[in-house]
């Protein structure tokens, strides 16, 4: 996307983007994304000052997605905080949130560091070391696992299949839900599809742009499409299973970058559900499902919706014999990413989630299903439900 | 009394009814206020040298309401027959002012500054004409050098003036010149070796830095100079002039209709007006007249029997919905359409066209203009029709020649002073031509001429004496409290310390008036009730003029209802029939849309009907049975 | 990914064939690029309210003979448009949101402005009728409310309801915390609360005679339901009215809520932020439509398809300088070449805008035609506002139109005809 697109032009102040933003419904404290986002770009280019409510936009994108005029909203946004970030230092709390890749790469290089990380953030909590920072105490915050996906996947053997694929784990299943990496795997191998890692990928820069560090995330937009670019010139798809990952690499990098590459790149780039529903429409995805006896109900993510392609896990998991499973449509859970965890907007990010807890719990089921890591863990933590990829729900049904 | 003096009073009293509301609800005359205090005030500004100044057209009417209340017969008697003596009084200064332009206004405020009791008069609002119709660039003088180097040097001179009395108006953006593939190289070298000589500061500039700084600019482009360029805002430089002048005395009166210049054995007596609206007609008594019509000019000067050559020359513009560019971007050619954009706060403007004017208010942009100049601006910035255009407007400049057949850009744009008493009338004097950039220079040297007629010698300070006063650190700091985030510099650079203090004084009294009326252009109501109350304010678009609200993205569509709203709350006289505000104002904005009819434009159109025509239902009869 | 129908627009005309085809058992897939015009709209159903002239209608039925050939209406038929309400009316009753009024009853309906607006269909909240068996009228506005002024409203509306009937301004405070700006959806939100309930009561409780009217700006709770309004009545002793006001319209969210909730109870898949660029057509058949998104193209293929993606608002027209364009199928529409001809001098004025009345013609079954009449695509048929011949905001025939194309489209589907 050409950098001279990424302007306000297009909003015609309709406010249908006010009206559907989950933040604005949860606090007057955030101005609302027409005022933050394109009223005051056209103000930012010729006055320096900023609006101190920019930083309650969670990035969530709802903006994006009820804007009739394909206002680029939220990219305005994330571009002026940015700015705002050139002449101010980030805080301690919005670093470490930020660069949860080195937090982890850290905790994982020694054995056994994860359960004393783990056990630091629990200690932390219960100090109220964590608030002193500024994270909420009672925020639903990541454990990081024992094993990393990409170590547990290096144990792995996989049966070869000419057909293969590069698999862009990203920091949630690496570090934090490896799991979900393995049930992809091995969801691929039932339809007969090898996966490739590339351990030279890096955080897809997500949890950076949200906090203001556009350069690093710019270094690591243009590191990733460096790699995928040399993949997809070898012929092998890219996939995600993390929805804000996909956003970021296929999206995102082309909205705040203009990566040139990213836009042919794109094209070979799949969200792990949508490329089994391509699988399905070619006839060759792999149905042979144990039959369920078992009731979900599934939430979409934000950053799923509004990459414009409905919601394909309910395509795939309704294939499954008994399963029944219902689309929740209560709208955003709050947590976006690591907004939810942050002191001054947990209760905030609560109120945004509590149409979905509500939901979640008049339906009585015991598990929810999301393609989002960070989602999993606000639903667990405000439904009070267990919460499953639909990877790993498709992974159960095959074995 | 005389009952025929009690009549005429009577009479006066009708006619004025709505003055004299108004009047009193602007200054807060509590109706308690006696007629006898009210006449004593009124005669404690006539004993000052600045004579019936402050309170201007508005005296005669400032006791009036509280005599409602009053029992005391002598005081009433004796206030009465006062007002119906002072109420003709009134209408007399020593010198009038005709245009409410730059230039009028400048010359205005020079007056008053040098203590010559003056009142301008304007046949429509302050900036209504050529001040605010065009590009708003303060030149460098870059752009005459070549052509017309003492124009250039008057332009750098003047510029540099400016930007230090008139900092609030002034956006420092400085400018580019860029020489296209399209233009040519021999000029390039005329054109630096010009400016040299003239004294305009020049530095070239690497193509690949200026592509640095302005991203959006073509990437072909082979060279570029810098240059001290600026923006300028014409609305607010007449208005803060207006504010000046009025601290030294001056008078304003808009809508106010020239009629005749009237004169006795060769010597101005006074000027014939016609109030715009209600049609009554008044003679201001004077000494001395001083058009500065601009394009009005050859029919002012008719009124007096006295032929002026002003060919009006239309020129239309484009403004943009952000700033493409932060620099003016000049096109590095010989003068020509289409070849300067100017970053003018939030927006940019394009111009300009240059064709033969049928009247001085042929303003109607043309959407063949629109699609040249968009063809042309497309040289410098390929990506050009991607950007939304806001709306286009057009204005004349007051080309002078006393050569009638010189037309266009080719006759001169330097200013021409014509002392009509040459032509056997005493008391008359014409400026025409020039340019906004120079209005200041053009003021100082008419009033030098007044001056030297009514033999004043107060020497000019309008080079240095700032056209108001900064606001406070202070106040500032305390108007951050209730604005919103860009709101305080925004307001204070418009306002300036004592529309500030006002704003935020309105503000601290009722919290909620810090609401944004306009949303895009960050205007609170507290402004507009401010803006609203002056008393050269009598529709929306007055209002419009003086605080930006309704010129930005949404032209009107939100803050027309909000504002609507509020100045119908006021009370004031001009603000109730609420149904004829709406189409005022969003009228004055469709002017400028029509011609520009596509792209997100007309989508803003649905938008603005939407909600007025089919949502509020403004226009439709209502015929209804129970 | 596969349907029966796939309808290309998520507005009200898009929503509303979903639910007529999805009802009549069609697996129906619906694309939606942002959120719909319901979220600026009133969510009211005006079908119409002047004739060519200018001159009010005594009902919407009596102006729909009049109109010229080419008006939707005309080519959907008075029988249809009666459907199409009656089918509208049963959703919102389904959905315990009812809609009242009929084809034969103008609805006067107070504004923000202080006017009263011709309409059709309104939600109770709205039920004006009540406005003209009363003595007091109340306009309450609220202190933080930019969008709405009450003092305005009732004045005016002194002018309609005449000396007999006291028509008092009031206003009511807001108790938030320092924040934004704040419009009429913040007040419903603030009402969808037993807080904001209790405080708003508490502050009218003795303002108001009981019996009496409030009219208020759309704040009567952000749900498609009653029961903000009822509790509120109850509490009150008196009637509530919501006046049609400026964007954000709550009604409208509502309207779209209730709306989208029935379609996916009947299993129709939205699909959002999809936005349309072209379509892949043969021999006068749309054998798919592709949305373009910043990864790839994706073609969505259908039995039949419904073009319900608005008019120059919503994307489905878009004007160039000289031309007006469609920009999935490229249809042909008929435009003046000179811009000045699009519109009147007056941007209010006693002759219709031709600008809003450019769209796309259509036969019969509400398909495409060239201009010499020629059905172009057999499996297309286009709903809303980008069709031609009418001026919503001239007419107040806006959601009329859409509810009518799109019950129209939607029972012409091929090999569906038995609805009609």
């Amino acid at each position: 996307m050409s950098k001279h697109l990424i302007n306000p032009d297009k909003c015609t102040a309709c406010t249908s983007c006010v009206a559907h933003c989950p933040v604005t419904a949860a606090t007057r404290k955030f101005r609302g994304p027409k005022m933050v986002g394109p009223a005051l770009e056209r103000m930012r280019l010729s006055q320096q000052d900023e609006d101190p409510s920019l930083e309650y936009c969670s990035n969530c994108k709802n903006c994006d997605i009820s804007c009739p005029s394909g206002v680029p909203i939220s990219t305005l946004n994330m571009l002026a905080r940015a700015k705002h970030f050139e002449s101010n230092k980030q805080s301690l709390r919005d670093n470490i949130l930020s660069h949860g890749e080195q937090m982890a790469k850290l905790s994982s290089a020694i054995p056994g560091m994860s359960a004393i990380t783990n056990l630091g953030m629990a200690i932390g909590r219960k100090s109220g070391m964590l608030e002193l920072v500024g994270i909420s105490g009672k925020a639903p915050l990541p454990s990081y696992a024992g094993e990393s996906f990409i170590k547990q996947f290096k144990k792995l053997r996989q049966e070869n299949f000419p057909d293969k694929v590069v698999f862009f784990p990203g920091c949630f299943i690496n570090y934090n839900d490896p799991q979900v990496g393995m049930d992809f795997v091995a969801v691929m191998q039932k339809n007969k599809i090898e996966v490739v890692i590339d351990e030279e990928f890096v955080c897809c820069g997500s949890p950076l742009v949200v906090n203001g560090y556009l350069t690093e995330a710019h270094d690591n937009a243009q590191k990733n499409t460096d790699i995928i670019t040399k993949w997809i010139e070898k012929g092998y798809p890219i996939i995600t299973c993390c929805t804000s990952c996909g956003l970021m690499l296929k999206q995102e990098y082309q909205e705040l970058f203009a990566l040139d590459a990213v836009k042919t790149n794109a094209k070979y780039m799949y969200d792990s559900l949508e490329f089994l529903t391509i699988l399905k429409d070619d006839g060759r995805l792999n149905k042979s499902f144990t039959k369920f006896d078992s009731k979900y109900i599934y939430h979409a993510p934000c950053h799923l919706r509004a990459q414009g392609f409905g919601l394909p896990a309910l395509e795939v998991l309704r294939l499954i014999p008994g399963l029944t499973i219902e689309d929740a449509d209560a709208g955003c859970c709050g947590i976006a990413g690591s907004y939810g965890l942050k002191a001054d907007k947990y209760d905030i990010s609560m109120s945004i989630g509590k149409n979905l807890f509500d939901r979640i719990i008049a339906t009585g089921v015991d598990t929810a299903v999301c393609d989002c890591g960070t989602c999993r863990l606000q639903i667990g933590h405000g439904a009070k439900v267990k919460t499953i990829h639909p990877i790993s729900l498709l992974s159960k049904a095959y074995s | 009394m005389l009952t025929a003096e009690y009549a005429e009073y009577a009479e006066w009293l009708r006619k004025g009814r709505d003055n004299i509301a108004l009047y009193n609800r602007k200054h807060s005359v509590p109706s308690a206020t006696s007629a006898y205090s009210a006449v004593k005030r009124y005669n404690m500004h006539h004993r000052s040298t600045r004579a019936n100044s402050i309170y201007g057209l508005e005296i005669k009417s400032s006791p009036v309401v509280s005599l409602d209340g009053l029992t005391n017969a002598g005081v009433l008697r004796g206030a009465l027959y006062f007002l119906i003596k002072e109420s003709r009084a009134m209408q007399k200064a020593t010198v009038v002012v005709i245009g409410g332009g730059a230039t009028g206004v400048g010359i205005l405020r020079d007056l008053c500054m040098r203590g010559v009791d003056t009142v301008l008069v304007e046949q429509r609002d302050l900036a209504h004409g050529t001040s605010s119709r065009y590009h708003g660039l303060l030149h460098s003088g870059g752009r005459y050098a070549v052509k017309d180097a003492e124009a250039g040097k008057e332009c750098i001179e003047e510029n540099i003036i400016l930007r230090k009395i008139g900092r609030h108006c002034v956006e420092a953006t400085e400018g580019f010149f860029v020489r296209t593939p399209e233009d040519s190289e021999d000029f390039e070298v005329k054109w630096v070796e010009s400016c040299r000589k003239v004294g305009i500061p020049v530095t070239p500039l690497s193509v690949q830095e200026a592509l640095r700084l302005e991203p959006n600019l073509n990437t072909n482009i082979k060279s570029v100079y810098r240059i001290p360029d600026a923006a300028i805002d014409g609305f607010r430089m007449v208005w803060q002039n207006v504010a000046s002048a009025r601290k030294y005395g001056g008078r304003v009166l808009t809508y106010t209709e020239v009629i005749s210049i009237e004169s006795v054995n060769g010597q101005v007596v006074g000027v014939k007006v016609r109030n715009a609206f209600n049609g009554q007609i008044d003679i201001i008594q004077c000494d001395f007249v001083v058009s500065a019509a601009g394009s009005w000019a050859g029919q002012i000067a008719e009124k007096a029997g006295i032929k002026v050559n002003v060919q009006p020359d239309r020129g239309t513009l484009i403004a943009f919905n952000h700033r493409i560019a932060s620099r003016v971007i000049n096109r590095l050619r010989p003068a020509a359409d289409g070849d300067i954009f100017v970053p003018h706060g939030s927006i940019t403007i394009l111009g300009t066209t240059s064709s033969e004017a049928d009247r001085p208010d042929d303003t109607v942009p043309s959407t063949a203009e629109i699609i040249k100049l968009l063809d042309i601006g497309a040289v410098l910035f390929e990506n050009i029709r991607d950007y939304r255009i806001l709306r286009a407007f057009t204005g004349t400049r007051p080309l002078y020649s006393a050569d009638p057949n010189a037309k266009g850009r080719g006759a001169s744009r330097n200013f021409v002073i014509l002392d009509h008493a040459d032509q056997g009338l005493k008391g008359f004097v014409s400026i025409v031509g020039g340019k906004f950039t120079t209005y200041r220079l053009m003021a100082e040297k008419v009033t030098d001429l007044v001056c030297s007629y009514l033999n004043v010698k107060t020497e000019c300070r309008t080079a240095i004496e700032p056209i108001i006063e900064d606001p406070s650190p202070k106040l500032l700091a305390k108007a951050k409290l209730y604005f919103p985030a860009y709101g305080t510099n925004l307001a204070a650079s418009r306002l300036g310390a004592d529309g500030l203090e006002q704003v935020v004084k309105r503000i601290q009294q009722k919290p909620e008036k810090s609401q944004l009326l306009c949303e895009c252009e960050n205007v609170t109501l507290a402004e507009v009730e401010e803006a609203a109350s002056d008393s050269t304010s009598y529709m929306l678009s007055d209002v419009r003029r003086k605080t930006r609200m309704g010129m930005g993205t949404c032209q009107g569509a939100f803050c027309t209802y909000r504002s609507v709203g509020a100045v119908d709350a006021t009370g004031l006289s001009w603000s109730q029939d609420t149904n004829g505000l709406f189409k005022e104002f969003l009228q004055a904005r469709w002017n400028g849309i029509r011609p520009v009819l596509w792209g997100n434009v007309i989508k803003e159109a649905e938008l603005t009907r939407g909600i007025y025509d089919a949502t509020l239902n403004i226009n439709g009869a209502i015929e209804y049975e129970k | 990914m596969k349907s029966d129908l796939l309808i290309i627009g998520g507005g009200l005309a898009g929503l509303f064939s979903a639910a007529v085809a999805a009802k009549s058992g069609r697996k129906v897939h619906l694309l939606t690029y942002g959120a719909g015009t319901l979220t600026i709209g009133g969510g009211i159903i005006d079908v119409l309210g002047y004739d060519n002239d200018a001159k009010p209608l005594k009902t919407p039925e009596e102006g729909l003979e009049k109109l010229s050939a080419n008006h939707p209406y005309q080519k959907i038929g008075k029988h249809t448009l009666e459907k199409a309400l009656e089918f509208f009316k049963e959703i919102s009753i389904e959905e315990g949101y009812e809609y009242i009024g009929e084809l034969g009853k103008m609805q006067w309906l107070p504004t923000a402005a202080g006017t009263l607006k011709p309409t059709c269909l309104v939600p109770k909240t709205m039920d004006a009728r009540v406005l003209w068996h009363t003595n007091n009228i109340y306009v309450v506005g609220f202190d933080y409310l930019k969008d709405f002024y009450p003092q305005l409203v009732a004045k005016n509306l002194q002018k309609v309801y005449g000396p007999y009937t006291t028509i008092t301004a009031e206003m009511c405070s807001l108790n938030f915390a320092e924040g934004r700006d704040v419009s009429s959806l913040d007040v419903a939100r603030w009402l969808d609360t037993k807080d904001g309930r209790e405080i708003f009561i508490k502050q009218l409780k003795n303002k108001i005679k009981p019996k009496g009217v409030v009219i208020v700006p759309p704040i009567l709770g952000t749900l498609p339901n009653y029961e903000v309004l009822d509790s509120l009545e109850r509490q009150l002793d008196c009637r509530l009215v919501e006046a049609a006001a400026m964007p954000p319209a709550v009604t409208g969210l509502r309207l779209r809520m209730m709306l989208l909730s029935y379609i996916k109870k009947l299993g129709v898949t939205v699909i959002e932020k999809a936005l349309v660029t072209t379509a892949i057509t043969e021999n006068g058949h749309c054998t798919a439509v592709v949305t373009d998104n910043f990864d790839r193209q994706r073609a969505y293929q259908a039995h039949s398809y419904i073009l319900a993606n608005g008019g120059l608002y919503g994307g489905g027209l878009k004007a160039e300088p000289g031309k007006f364009i469609e920009p999935i199928f490229n249809l042909p529409i008929n435009t003046p070449a000179t811009i000045e001809e699009w519109s009147n001098v007056n941007l209010f004025s006693d002759k219709k805008q031709l600008f809003a009345e450019i769209g796309v013609e259509v036969d019969e079954l509400m398909r495409p035609v060239s201009a010499d009449g020629a059905t172009l695509l057999s499996n297309v048929h286009v709903a809303g506002r980008n069709l031609s011949g009418y001026d919503f905001c001239y007419e107040k025939s806006g959601n009329g139109v859409a509810l009518a194309s799109a019950y129209k489209a939607a029972i012409s589907l091929q090999g569906r005809d038995e609805y009609e």
